[in-house]
């Protein structure tokens, strides 16, 4: 699919940007705690894919190499605007979670409406602990916790060692379960 | 009193690419410490929070699909052909630079580096003529040399024949200088009376010689019958 894509099969690219859409945008939305700046990032995620994808030698998996991508586009996004300032008016008045809610409930109707709330309470209740982390441990968390790389490859990533990798990861760990309790989130 | 290894151990906990051995090593060190065991149930905790997050579907968004026909081609391996328009534009520009000139005539096609023929004469030409110029610039600058050379010889010839006349009659008073021009005057007469003895001799030379040519050609008339 990446070799026709770049071969230019438009088809082929829509279809990798379809299967790597979902793994994207959930992953802007809890750096960046709101739908508006998700898809902002994501856009700058497909855009960076699009121009690098001739760069790609199959050397590494393609999802580890669109995620290299993908941090790097979250901390130059961090540097014009800092993420998740958004968040607390977000979760103030309902929130953009709720709006993605809706559209959701519209595609697809037959999930049980309650549930479906239950979900977007948690996400948020997770994207505002998540908020309260630095942009370099939150990133940590998210490689490690959600994408599952390694601690070499977040390394590589930070330009950091693997130690101090683990270090600021526990540190995060730390900090979460501390506001866990803070909200009695079990 | 807490623990150096908590971060490392609890961090690896979660690394699935730790050896066996290691996590053995973990899981013993864990069972006799008590901090450590609390810091992990806290970090699984943590994680298994996290992992409650449930994945959102992403909103209407335009995708860039019209990119895809104009994404940049990767860095293929260079193809001999792909050298040919370096190498016309190499050749091109050494034929420029060498003047090279390429022809049809009876005898076949000629390659010439260099100017054409005419062209080399017309240069010659043009360096003749300035080579002429330069030798007769050369050659006037010389001759006007010779020629001071010779105003100051006869300068100083004439200084040294004042000398030698007033070495001879004494100061150059106006008697002495009657003197000098008579002695000149003197000298020339001596001289045309010179040439004029020398003449005479010649010529009569010259009539003993015609007589002599004369005589000898009545004597050979007169000899025959």
């Amino acid at each position: 699919m990446i070799r026709a894509a770049l071969e230019g099969s438009a088809r082929a690219w829509d279809n990798l940007v379809r299967r790597h859409e979902t793994q994207v945008y959930n992953f802007s939305l809890r750096l960046t705690g709101n739908p508006t700046d998700a898809l902002d990032l994501m856009q700058d995620v497909f855009l960076g894919v699009y121009r690098n994808l001739h760069r790609f030698r199959g050397e590494s998996q393609f999802t580890t190499w669109l995620f290299r991508i993908a941090h790097n586009k979250a901390i130059d996004m961090n540097r014009r605007r800092p993420l998740f300032s958004s968040l607390d008016s977000a979760l103030e008045d309902g929130g953009d979670m709720l709006e993605v809610q809706a559209q959701r409930n519209t595609d697809a109707p037959e999930q049980d409406p309650l549930a479906q709330l239950e979900e977007s309470l948690r996400n948020a209740v997770i994207m505002s602990h998540l908020s309260t982390l630095p942009l370099a441990q939150r990133l940590i968390v998210e490689l490690k916790v959600f994408q599952s790389h390694t601690f070499e490859e977040i390394a590589e990533l930070q330009d950091i060692s693997a130690n101090t990798a683990k270090t600021r990861f526990y540190a995060a760990l730390r900090k979460l379960k501390a506001l866990m309790e803070q909200d009695h989130v079990m | 009193m807490s623990c150096e290894h908590t971060a490392t151990l609890v961090a690896e906990y979660f690394d699935d690419t730790l050896a066996v051995q290691q996590r053995a090593e973990h899981d013993s060190h864990r069972l006799q410490c008590l901090e450590c065991q609390h810091a992990l149930n806290a970090a699984r905790a943590a994680t298994a929070h996290l992992q409650r997050w449930r994945e959102q579907p992403v909103p209407e968004w335009s995708r860039p699909r019209a990119a895809a026909s104009q994404l940049p081609r990767p860095a293929a391996r260079w193809q001999w052909w792909q050298w040919a328009p370096l190498a016309m534009s190499f050749t091109l520009a050494l034929a420029v630079m060498a003047n090279v000139q390429v022809g049809a005539s009876t005898e076949g096609i000629e390659i010439r580096f260099g100017p054409a023929p005419e062209v080399a004469a017309l240069e010659i030409e043009a360096r003749l003529s300035a080579f002429e110029a330069q030798q007769q610039l050369a050659l006037q600058s010389l001759t006007q040399a010779l020629a001071e050379q010779q105003r100051a010889d006869n300068a100083r010839l004439m200084e040294a024949v004042i000398d030698s006349v007033v070495d001879q009659f004494g100061d150059s008073t106006a008697r002495s200088l009657e003197q000098v021009i008579a002695y000149f005057e003197s000298q020339r007469q001596q001289d045309l009376q010179l040439l004029r003895t020398s003449y005479q001799q010649l010529a009569d030379s010259d009539y003993a010689t015609i007589r002599s040519v004369e005589q000898l050609a009545s004597l050979v008339q007169g000899g025959q019958p």
